[in-house]
């Protein structure tokens, strides 16, 4: 069976929750996802701007001094290396694409760590549309660098100051935009989530990770890897390098989550502390209340800061097609020095976790063979590793190596 | 009283429906009994009970804000529930439920409409819920003879507006223009012929929300419509004088003038 189905659910996960006046929305933008996906003209045109703009295909590197340190053949997929640092360009071209074929004039995006929004900025002003991106009044103070970003690529940011300042009311303020003005404008959704057909067109843009890895492992191997691992916030970069390979049921899949302070304390560890419910647009698991009321999510990585995360991802885990671990501040600081020091690569705080938990896998994973998905580089993060020490209400998590 | 019965005694009276939207719990649990009686005496017709939610996507700031203040009191669906419970003799409106799907997911669905016919409440709307996700709720509802309330827009296409409209129990919720709740100048010509298109496909009353704050567009609209919705002009109203002398008094007075 093909997932999604038609009304846009993998397994019970997914479907569209939306207020009335955007199922208008959502239909038009599923039926012109279908017409455009077999387009050759705009097949080509991607297939270009990943390839001549973004810096596709991106590097399948054999990490020696990691795989010696941990007796395990590690490679690395280098998403880090692409054009605005981080995999987030490859869904943001092809929907910024998307909605140039539409005849959309304006794109509206959210934005935590503020990649999304770098890359969305990015693609609009190359494509020549006018873009705006909420984002979350905390992660502006977060993620100066990229705000900077999006404002000289020509990008307006609008400030959210409701709720938790984070992700989750950033989109909440992108939807509230859309509701207002449905016609004119396109919703470029950052991550795997979000109502139908969300979650299948952000895998679809961002399965190309996974289809190089496929060959280029193959390649350079011989073989098909025994590990996936990727960092999971709504699971975008995970989905599109896991999905490649979701016939292959020998290569195991494992999915990282932000624990934050701990998963007794806050954490955005949807898929290892969540339960089910229906939060922006999806049935899929959420950190919420016993009151059906959504928590507010922590992490030390702000693109993992979610309360939510992509159904497909539930998918995978209510069939066991991945495992999802959580991996704290703490530790993601300790993968964040570790990737740095051993291999001169300075991972965004976001893979960092998927770094980490390396570790944790090497235990049981000896000679065994392994792809992590490098998603972002740090550059973007300085400042929070900078002041990681007081970012932790015990004052764990110093960052003194 | 059901909601049928009471559209039945409006077309007798002659009179279009004043429905008014607050959301429990704020500013306090507290007070949340003494503004439906208030709004009752006022005159209003039907009473649009919120149980509000951490994340009110199709909300503008003065719900957004009325929201995070109630939810801060950790209220639930069964403190819900419990207060409207003390003053269920003195009701004489129909009530209905406003809120948004995963608090009613998570205290299941079928519990849910139990609660509801237990406390004889009349109607749910549930803004984040199509028509095509409903199934199991509109059996549930069906089953304990609730009215589930859709919403028609501005941007349903025709046939999808058939579908909604066939279904429609109690009333259809016709959202203005396309956007958030909030105060706004609303385009009475384009909202008359869209009802007219509704009328032309169902006999179930039609009645307009969002965007609705003044006593000349409460007349205009009802004149067009079946009834109006007044919700963040009335939480405004509450959030801005609740701590003052002769509230209720105050509010009353708001509301007749809103409705007179």
């Amino acid at each position: 069976m093909p997932h999604p189905n038609q009304k846009g659910y993998f397994g019970e996960f997914g479907g569209k929750f939306i207020p009335e006046t955007l199922s208008f929305c959502l239909k038009e933008l599923e039926n012109s996802y279908r017409n455009i996906k077999k387009d050759k003209n705009f097949k080509n045109e991607f297939k270009s701007l990943l390839n001549q703009y973004a810096g596709r295909p991106t590097p399948l590197y054999y990490a020696r001094p990691l795989s010696n340190y941990l007796g395990m053949k590690v490679y690395i997929k280098r998403e880090d290396l692409l054009h605005t640092g981080a995999h987030k360009i490859n869904n943001a071209l092809g929907q910024a694409l998307l909605a140039k074929f539409m005849g959309k004039k304006r794109i509206i995006a959210e934005t935590g760590a503020g990649q999304h929004g770098v890359a969305t900025a990015t693609a609009a002003t190359l494509l020549g549309i006018k873009c705006e991106v909420y984002m979350g009044q905390e992660d502006m103070q977060r993620q100066k660098a990229n705000v900077f970003r999006m404002r000289i690529l020509g990008a307006k940011v609008i400030p959210v100051k409701t709720g938790s300042k984070t992700l989750k009311d950033a989109c909440n303020q992108a939807f509230r935009d859309w509701v207002t003005n449905v016609s004119g404008t396109y919703y470029l959704l950052g991550s795997a989530v979000g109502p139908h057909p969300y979650p299948k067109i952000v895998r679809d843009f961002q399965t190309v990770i996974g289809k190089e890895a496929k060959r280029q492992i193959l390649q350079a191997e011989g073989k098909l890897p025994d590990y996936l691992v990727a960092c999971v916030g709504g699971g975008s970069n995970a989905i599109g390098f896991f999905h490649p390979f979701y016939k292959k049921t020998k290569v195991k899949f494992i999915g990282v989550e932000a624990a934050g302070f701990g998963l007794g304390g806050l954490s955005a560890a949807s898929l290892v502390k969540g339960s089910l419910g229906v939060f922006q647009g999806s049935k899929s698991y959420v950190l919420q209340n016993k009151n059906g009321q959504i928590k507010n999510a922590h992490s030390i990585a702000p693109g993992l800061d979610y309360p939510g995360v992509g159904p497909e991802h539930s998918f995978y885990k209510s069939i066991k097609r991945a495992e999802y671990k959580a991996v704290s501040d703490k530790q993601a600081l300790e993968g964040f020095n570790l990737l740095s020091r051993l291999e001169g690569i300075i991972p965004a705080l976001e893979p960092a976790h998927a770094v980490y938990y390396l570790k944790k896998l090497a235990k049981s994973a000896k000679g065994k063979t392994v792809i992590l998905c490098l998603s972002g580089r740090g550059d973007k993060d300085l400042d929070i590793v900078r002041k990681s020490v007081i970012l932790s209400p015990k004052g764990e998590g110093s960052h003194s190596s | 009283m059901k909601i049928e019965t009471k559209f039945n005694q409006l077309k007798k009276e002659g009179r279009k429906a004043f429905i008014a939207y607050f959301p429990f719990g704020f500013p306090k649990i507290s007070y949340s009994n003494d503004i439906f009686l208030a709004l009752q005496d006022a005159g209003v017709d039907i009473i649009e009970l919120g149980f509000p939610f951490s994340d009110p996507l199709a909300d503008g700031p003065i719900i957004q804000k009325a929201s995070v203040t109630a939810l801060e009191q950790n209220i639930s669906i069964n403190s819900f529930f419990a207060n409207i419970r003390k003053i269920k003799k003195e009701i004489k409106i129909p009530v209905v439920v406003m809120s948004y799907y995963n608090p009613i997911f998570k205290y299941k669905v079928g519990s849910f409409f139990q609660r509801l016919r237990e406390n004889e409440i009349r109607g749910t709307i549930l803004v984040d819920l199509p028509f095509e996700e409903s199934g199991n709720y509109i059996n549930a509802a069906e089953k304990s003879g609730i009215d589930p309330i859709f919403f028609i827009t501005p941007v349903t296409a025709a046939k999808r507006m058939k579908k909604i409209a066939k279904g429609a129990k109690g009333f259809i919720y016709y959202i203005s223009t396309t956007g958030i709740t909030g105060p706004r100048s609303l385009q009475h010509k384009d909202i008359a012929s869209h009802i007219k298109r509704i009328k032309e496909i169902s006999n179930t009353p039609v009645c307009v929300g969002f965007g609705i704050h003044n006593n000349q567009q409460v007349k205009k609209i009802s004149s067009i419509s079946d009834g109006v919705i007044v919700g963040s002009e009335i939480v405004k109203f509450i959030s801005q004088n609740y701590k003052k002398k002769n509230f209720l008094k105050r509010l009353k007075n708001h509301v007749r003038k809103l409705r007179s």
